[in-house]
């Protein structure tokens, strides 16, 4: 036999797993690698994507002033000083003023410096060759001016030296962290995480979350088992057409869905109407009540996931050998025991299926809320991906926070996985997933 | 406790399974169905266990009429084909199971169910899980399963099919034993004549969902009523020859073989007749001379087998003991035990 055939063989496996390993690569792990990516810096629309440039603005001015950089360096910083050197002579010729001047200008004052516009234009009136038009003065004593303030500059290099030449002397550190400060592009930086750590909203959204998914996961599961066990004890005729009938949520496009539970609980819509006919407080049931939100919000998500939860159950209680089903009925369990004896163990793995994937589905999903609530009233029903929706990618002020809302995000995937992996030792998925001993 | 069925009727989606059909069983008997594929045992026994519902008749278990009664309300025990364990449960809690929903106190079903361990000598496995245990072993938990809440019957559905050639022997011998000291009623579905005739106090023997004929195994075997029940019963089975009757005989013509009906005097001549041997009635002795050809010949150790092809190409299957081996393609002359010859009429029927 020819010793290259197992190896052939290994490459022939690799050729046909490199579309799952470049699906898996494009579609599963890249997405995470650039979250995390953007996660760390502090991109937004302001600082766009790619790179930035230097600049001091009057903003930015009272940022540091709140960030309590001195005055002195801060008033330096906004005024604008006057220095007679080669630069401002050929500026003075480019501006067209006249070649006498420039020369007498030159002469006399070279090498000096005014911090005002008024100092400078005194001296220069006492020129003999001044120009008579005050206008034709301002444009020769203007090509003098030298400012840091909303001048672009290319590089961190070109902004030090420039402050460095208008700051006389400047506190230990100020040049540096004028320089960062006046980067427009984005940063490398953990601030994100920082910021989401003290931020008060925070730990409210976290607990939005928590309820969100807690009461919305059991509604699933808990539903989703009743009516699979009810349809599964139903004869097979009336079974089918329930079936059905639960599954119109989850087959429901979901902003048509969206609407119809908006006439549902509006104003006058359907609940609307009934509790005023009964004499019950009628109101806006979607957003007129943090309690009744909540119950919309869960409710909305509950049935979607419900019939996902029954069409799983359902089969694995047709995967149930029948004997078992005999065989307790002939030991005398009773409806309810054979529920909790036999079909419930046999529904392990559904069971946790079910849970996993709907706890990191329902981490993660905001649509639905947003087209129903919008996490409103205030922010009662937001929960954390609605607030990172909406931090990266639909925000009103029009500043899109991309690398707060990417660390939102990471934040999510790492809760998903921690929580994978409890689920998986949990249920002792290795054991679960082991061949079955027993023959059926 | 004596079981009865009456006038039991049941249908499939309109197909008539079982019509009609009235059997008893005795009490403490051990009562086997018999039966090709088909033949509605199986419908039979879940009847009883109440998984089925009759659609006519009547089921009475003593003088109490169950015929309306979920199986939860029986008080049967059933051990299925496959056994049915629980695999989610270890032995003891498997065999706890029918006390353990009846709300037994603990203290009763731990003296229960070690007591039926002992009986089915499987008293060191009830820690394990069913995954854990042989074939043999999930056995004879089912069978503990079955009988630890004293069932009025106990219903067996095929219960060796799935073990290997060995532990049916000793299986069989076991679950006769055990329905023996617990002196239960029991029903067993099978289709295997070896089984049913070696376990069990009598046979009923079904076709098309009627019973054929319902005897005990040694009177089945030397008097079967009708050819189905020749030709079920037996291993090798028995062999048939056609002919007619023809001045008090059974008469092949090609072959001029004449054998005297005896006892069954008086059928009209012209009569189409079949003649069912035994092969342990076929062979060098006995008094109608046959002549024929080894067309098979199988060696089983202690005895042989032979197909001998007669002229007229039927066959007729024999029996012989080791030593005196015949091979394939000899010519013999030898005897039909005409005493022990079934004849039946051409519809099946035994003269």
């Amino acid at each position: 036999m020819r010793t290259s055939s197992p190896h052939r063989a290994n490459l022939l496996g690799l050729a046909f797993m490199t579309p799952a390993m470049v699906l898996l690569l494009g579609f599963f792990f890249l997405p995470v690698v650039l979250t995390s990516v953007f996660a760390f810096t502090n991109m937004s629309t302001a600082t766009g994507i790619s790179g930035g440039s230097y600049i001091v603005t009057g903003n930015l001015l009272r940022s540091l002033t709140d960030e309590g950089l001195d005055a002195k360096t801060i008033e330096a910083l906004g005024q604008s000083s006057y220095v007679i050197d080669q630069a401002g002579l050929e500026k003075a010729r480019a501006a067209g003023v006249d070649a006498k001047f420039i020369t007498e200008i030159g002469e006399r004052l070279k090498d000096r410096s005014f911090t005002s516009a008024s100092a400078f234009e005194r001296e220069l009136k006492t020129l003999p060759s001044r120009p008579t038009r005050v206008r034709d003065l301002k444009i020769a004593a203007g090509a003098f001016e030298q400012s840091v303030l909303n001048v672009r500059y290319a590089s961190r290099g070109e902004m030090e030296a420039a402050l460095l030449h208008m700051l006389e002397n400047p506190p230990q550190g100020a040049i540096e962290r004028i320089a960062t400060a006046s980067y427009t592009g984005w940063t490398w930086t953990t601030e994100n995480f920082k910021n989401l750590l003290v931020a008060p909203d925070t730990w409210r959204i976290v607990g939005n979350t928590v309820f969100y998914v807690v009461l919305t996961l059991a509604f699933n599961v808990l539903v989703g088992l009743f009516l699979a066990i009810t349809t599964f004890y139903l004869p097979s005729a009336g079974s089918s057409f329930f079936s059905v009938l639960w599954l119109l949520p989850r087959i429901t496009p979901v902003v048509l869905y969206a609407v119809m539970w908006k006439w549902f609980t509006w104003e006058d819509g359907f609940v609307f109407n009934i509790a005023q006919d009964l004499g019950l407080p009628a109101f806006n049931y979607m957003k007129g009540s943090v309690a009744s939100a909540w119950t919309v919000v869960i409710l909305v998500n509950g049935f979607v996931g419900a019939s996902f939860g029954m069409i799983l159950f359902s089969g694995a209680l047709k995967a149930i050998p029948v004997q078992q089903l005999w065989a307790s009925d002939v030991d005398g369990a009773s409806r309810w025991q054979q529920i909790r004896y036999i079909i419930l163990p046999h529904m392990r793995w559904p069971i946790l299926f079910v849970t996993s994937y709907q706890t990191l589905s329902l981490l993660s999903s905001y649509e639905q809320i947003w087209l129903t609530t919008n996490g409103g009233p205030g922010s009662t029903t937001t929960v954390w991906a609605l607030e990172a929706f909406k931090t990266a990618l639909n925000n009103y002020t029009g500043n899109l926070q991309y690398g707060l809302g990417a660390a939102m995000a990471l934040i999510l995937v790492a809760v998903g996985l921690v929580l994978s992996i409890v689920y998986l030792r949990l249920f002792r998925f290795d054991e679960m997933m082991s061949k079955p001993k027993i023959e059926f | 406790m004596q079981i009865s069925i009456n006038n039991f009727t049941k249908t499939f989606d309109g197909t008539p399974v079982i019509d009609d059909m009235n059997l008893t069983i005795r009490d403490g008997e051990m009562l086997a169905l018999l039966g090709p594929s088909g033949c509605g045992k199986s419908t039979t026994l879940f009847t009883i266990s109440g998984i089925h519902r009759m659609d006519k008749g009547q089921l009475m278990f003593g003088d109490r009429d169950v015929s309306g009664l979920p199986s939860q309300k029986r008080n049967v025990g059933v051990v299925f084909q496959n056994y049915a364990l629980y695999p989610h449960m270890n032995v003891f809690e498997n065999i706890a199971f029918p006390l353990t929903v009846r709300k037994d106190n603990k203290a009763d079903i731990d003296r229960e169910v070690r007591a039926i361990a002992a009986l089915t000598h499987i008293s060191e496995l009830l820690e394990r899980r069913p995954g854990q245990l042989s074939g043999g072993q999930q056995q004879r938990v089912a069978l503990a399963r079955a009988l630890v809440r004293k069932p009025d019957v106990l219903l067996l559905d095929e219960p060796l099919a799935n073990l290997d050639a060995k532990l049916r022997l000793e299986m069989r011998s076991e679950i006769r034993r055990i329905q023996l000291e617990t002196g239960i009623t029991a029903v067993l579905v099978t289709h295997d004549q070896v089984e049913a005739m070696s376990m069990c106090d009598r046979i009923a023997i079904m076709k098309k969902g009627e019973i054929v004929q319902i005897d005990t195994p040694a009177d089945m075997y030397s008097n079967p009523r009708t050819s189905f029940v020749a030709g079920f019963l037996g291993n090798p089975p028995i062999s048939f020859l056609s002919g007619i009757a023809m001045e008090n005989s059974f008469s092949v013509a090609p072959i001029k073989l004449r054998v005297p009906l005896g006892a069954h005097e008086g059928i009209a001549d012209g009569t189409q007749l079949k003649l069912g041997v035994r092969p342990e009635h076929f062979g060098p002795e006995g008094d109608i001379a046959v002549e024929g050809k080894i067309a098979f010949a199988e060696t089983q150790g202690r005895e042989n087998l032979y197909d001998v092809a007669l002229a007229d190409g039927s066959v007729l299957r024999s029996i012989q003991p080791a030593g005196r081996n015949w091979a394939l393609g000899d010519t013999v002359r030898w005897f039909i035990d005409s005493k022990s010859a079934f004849v039946f009429s051409d519809d099946g029927r035994r003269l």
